[in-house]
């Protein structure tokens, strides 16, 4: 990459030798070669310019003049003759440059408070091919016009200066350095693109900033000292994103602290859509527990098909395959389930079990595990006694099955069309094995 | 984005290819029985050209059922609509499990086929190399994807000074296109994917301005602005307006052009004939309307073609409701199918209907969906062997109007012609007792 900025800087000390910039549609957009681009023009300019052109040119002359120095101690000078080693033309470069300084001039009195396109380090050093770009990205920023750097290399490519790939390699460390420059400019001032009304205001946006960063650890905070207190989450609601494992952590804990405080369920309004999970507490402690970066996907996955197991569930009773009660106590039996398996095989529970029945009755989450146990022991045979239940369950598990086998072979071609990774069907056929 | 979020789930943020296909087999795995998966083929670069359907059956063509389709990001640095494809699919599986009605209902008659990105090369290359000023961005090396499709605006100017057909002009060039090697893969697998599937209706979406764009791109004297009606001209105004009117952008009369020395006089209502805005040729647009029965029209749907990110929210509510009514389009005018009299479906009969020089066929279940505007029409279908049938039907604004045919095959007609005969020379014999 440096070798090809070296190339760009060399081309641009080129552009300054030529007084008379030739228009786009001057010799026919025919490229001049290298020889030809440097003899001087005696005609004046063809046709009036816009005045941006004008503009353009002369701040390529003044970037190239203030670069190449005749100093040549600079590194840059040392490998533009070995990149341009075999072209005869640039050693012609080299010396037409070096005749055209001004000796009146040099480089440490410079005063370039005269010339406002000017651009030397402060300490006095020519400038490299990376401040070239930077400033060139500065000067596209600043004007907000994409169009200063369409105009030069289109006259570079025009001309013959410069190459195809050239041309692209000079756009991509441009774009990447005006990007940086928004980032960075973006992030100082707190400005969105979309709306220019806001006022600069650098030091109370960045209190506000602030305000945003302490709000999302004042809530991590809170909810480890067992406050519901939702502190500024109010605005956000659902738009709020930065920050998903805190997110997922608060809401859940705004849902949940049901379980595990004895809140009444009931309290949850159920147009937010969370009630969907209040059948599966122990669920979502298995999620909470997947907080490792590996387990990452498999969280993820876990979350999607537990969602669709629910709606698979409610369609059976929209369909009146089985009735409310019933889809409510099998996604109860299978959030037991799911505690069971999580206790088996990591040899212990999460976090003492709490199976709340929808009634609302509650238990307290610090109460020894034994009831909880218990509890669990007795809904299971409240399961088994009952015939009709264990009718239904089989229905469910027979239409659960013609699923899983559905999604097993979708998984597979999938996987042979290039759709999904082979990891990633694993994990969801793991999941759908499981349940 | 919010995991435990069920109300919602839709990530407003720009993605990348991996993203994409993980956003997409998000949405599969949230609603498996509504949704499926497919590739149409390969980018040049060997990226998947992935689509999401949507229907109740997914992966079947129900008879009666119309398609329809939405491609997004054809050209790789116009980048809402890619994402708002990515939205779109989300959204519509949330709301079909929230009890939605209206998507229920859609979701059940329509099969929405959804192509977030046809150009995923491109994407990439301007997602590394995007900055929010930088609009223009050029490809040196690229190819413009919607000025490589086969030109049949050319050949159906030609056929209407000189006599010839306006539809299905691809009948016998589809070796052609799998020989030409001027066509990017990505235009020969969409293609194929038009010749493949019976849609009705499509859109296609770019950047770069705010307008909903129609038939025929291409002008006909050649010029660069000229108003070029396509025999649909009417239908294609109502289509476009349905998208424009429920985008406030869009329609907004009072909208400054993009740019200050834009010419954006052909825009009306937030739509514009392509001609009559600047000559396109080579166009996926006609080249769905000129190849097949799809009629597609083109979405230009910001300023910007690849904004900062935080703005994507505000294009999903800009267009949420346009892309949902768009899509419910494709149940207007007459739909029905086409049968022998033994009831046997008749695949490419002609439909046609009168003041109208477009006709469409129907597919191979012998079903058809003609679009029109409300009115009384009569419409006509004719299969080569078959006797011609003409029908008056009067159409509402929507839904379609259900308009069957049955036809006499001319083998049946010349028997009954016989039987006739045969009957009259039987009655005359013995009246004359011979």
């Amino acid at each position: 990459m440096a070798s090809k900025r070296v190339g760009i800087v060399v081309v641009l000390a080129v552009i300054s030798q030529i007084s008379a910039f030739p228009t786009p549609a001057g010799p026919d957009g025919e490229l001049l070669n290298n020889q030809q681009a440097y003899k001087p023009k005696p005609t004046p300019p063809a046709e009036a310019e816009s005045n941006s052109e004008d503009d353009d040119i002369t701040f390529l002359k003044s970037l190239a003049e203030k670069s190449k120095e005749s100093n040549n101690e600079t590194p840059i000078s040392d490998s533009v003759d070995e990149r341009y080693g075999t072209d005869e033309a640039d050693t012609t470069k080299n010396r037409r440059l070096a005749d055209d300084y001004d000796s009146t001039k040099n480089g440490m009195d410079y005063k370039y408070q005269d010339d406002p396109e000017s651009f030397r380090q402060l300490d006095g050093t020519p400038l490299t091919a990376h401040d070239i770009v930077q400033k060139i990205a500065n000067k596209i920023y600043e004007e907000d016009d994409r169009g200063v750097f369409d105009r030069i290399v289109s006259k570079l490519l025009k001309l013959g200066l410069i190459t195809d790939s050239q041309a692209e390699t000079l756009e991509y460390e441009v774009a990447e350095a005006l990007q940086d420059l928004i980032t960075k400019n973006a992030k100082d001032n707190m400005i969105g693109d979309l709306s220019m009304d806001y006022p600069v205001n650098s030091v109370k946006d960045t209190q506000n900033n602030m305000d945003e960063e302490d709000r999302p650890s004042r809530r991590y905070d809170d909810e480890d000292e067992g406050d519901d207190d939702n502190g500024g989450d109010d605005d956000n609601g659902d738009e709020e994103r930065e920050d998903e494992i805190r997110d997922d952590t608060v809401r859940a804990e705004d849902s949940w602290d049901a379980v595990s405080d004895g809140n009444d369920r009931n309290e949850l309004n159920p147009e937010d859509g969370l009630q969907d999970l209040q059948f599966f507490p122990n669920f979502y402690r298995l999620l909470k527990s997947l907080d490792s970066e590996q387990d990452k996907e498999e969280r993820e996955t876990l979350i999607t098909i537990m969602k669709t197991l629910i709606d698979f569930v409610k369609m059976m009773v929209k369909y009146g395959t089985i009735t409310p009660e019933e889809g409510v106590s099998y996604l109860e039996n299978l959030d037991a389930m799911i505690a069971l398996q999580t206790k088996n095989k990591l040899g212990k529970s999460l976090v003492p079990l709490s199976i709340t029945p929808p009634t609302g009755k509650a238990l307290d989450d610090d109460d020894n595990t034994k009831t909880e146990a218990a509890n669990m022991q007795k809904e299971y045979e409240t399961l088994k006694d009952s015939t009709k239940d264990v009718q239904t369950a089989a229905e469910i598990n027979y239409d659960l099955s013609k699923l899983r086998d559905f999604m097993d072979q979708q998984v597979d071609a999938y996987i042979d069309k290039g759709i999904l990774e082979k990891d990633e069907g694993d994990v969801i056929k793991r999941i759908y094995g499981s349940l | 984005y919010c995991q435990i979020c069920i109300n919602g789930g839709i990530s407003f943020e720009y993605h990348r290819y991996e993203e994409m296909r993980k956003a997409l087999v998000s949405v599969w795995l949230q609603c498996p029985s509504i949704t499926r998966i497919y590739t149409v083929g390969e980018s040049y670069e060997g990226r998947e050209l992935l689509v999401l359907e949507m229907s109740d059956n997914p992966g079947i063509h129900e008879p009666g059922e119309p398609e329809f389709k939405y491609i997004g990001n054809m050209h790789g640095n116009e980048a809402v609509g890619r994402e708002l494809l990515i939205y779109l699919a989300q959204y519509l599986c949330n709301e079909y499990q929230e009890g939605n009605d209206t998507i229920i209902d859609l979701i059940h008659s329509t099969r929405i086929h959804i192509m977030p990105s046809m150009n995923p090369d491109g994407f990439e290359k301007a997602a590394s190399q995007y900055i929010h000023v930088w609009n223009k961005l050029k490809f040196l090396k690229g190819i413009d994807l919607n000025r490589n499709f086969p030109d049949l605006d050319r050949i159906v100017y030609m056929n209407e000074k000189e006599g010839g057909s306006n539809n299905h002009l691809l009948k016998n060039m589809k070796k052609a296109v799998d020989e030409n090697t001027k066509l990017a893969p990505e235009t020969k697998a969409v293609i194929h994917w038009i010749m493949d599937i019976p849609f009705v209706l499509s859109a296609n979406l770019h950047g770069g301005d705010v307008v909903a764009n129609y038939p025929y791109d291409e002008t006909r004297s050649g010029s660069t602005h000229e108003y070029s009606a396509s025999p649909d001209d009417l239908v294609f105004k109502t289509l476009a307006k349905a998208y424009s009117s429920y985008n406030p952008v869009m329609s907004d009369p009072n909208r400054p052009a993009c740019r200050k020395n834009d010419d954006d006089s052909s825009f009306k209502e937030g739509i514009t004939n392509g001609g009559a805005w600047y000559s396109v040729p080579g166009g996926m647009q006609d080249f769905n309307y000129l190849s097949s029965n799809c009629f597609e029209i083109t979405l230009e749907l910001s300023c910007d073609k690849f904004p900062p990110e935080d703005a994507l929210k505000q294009y999903w509510d800009q267009n949420r409701n346009s892309l949902v009514n768009y899509i419910e389009q494709v149940h207007r005018g007459v739909a029905g199918f086409v049968r022998d009299l033994q009831g046997n479906p008749i695949s490419n009969t002609s439909i046609s209907v009168e003041g109208i020089d477009h006709d469409i066929t129907t597919a191979k279940d012998g079903d058809y969906w003609r679009l029109l505007g409300p009115g009384n029409y009569k419409v006509s279908a004719s299969a080569p062997g078959y006797l011609t049938v003409v029908k008056k039907v009067a159409v509402s604004h929507s839904p379609a109007t259900r308009l069957d045919f049955e036809l006499e095959s001319l083998e049946e007609r010349k028997e009954e012609e016989k039987e006739e005969l045969m009957d009259w020379w039987k009655m005359m014999s013995e009246t004359l007792n011979f």
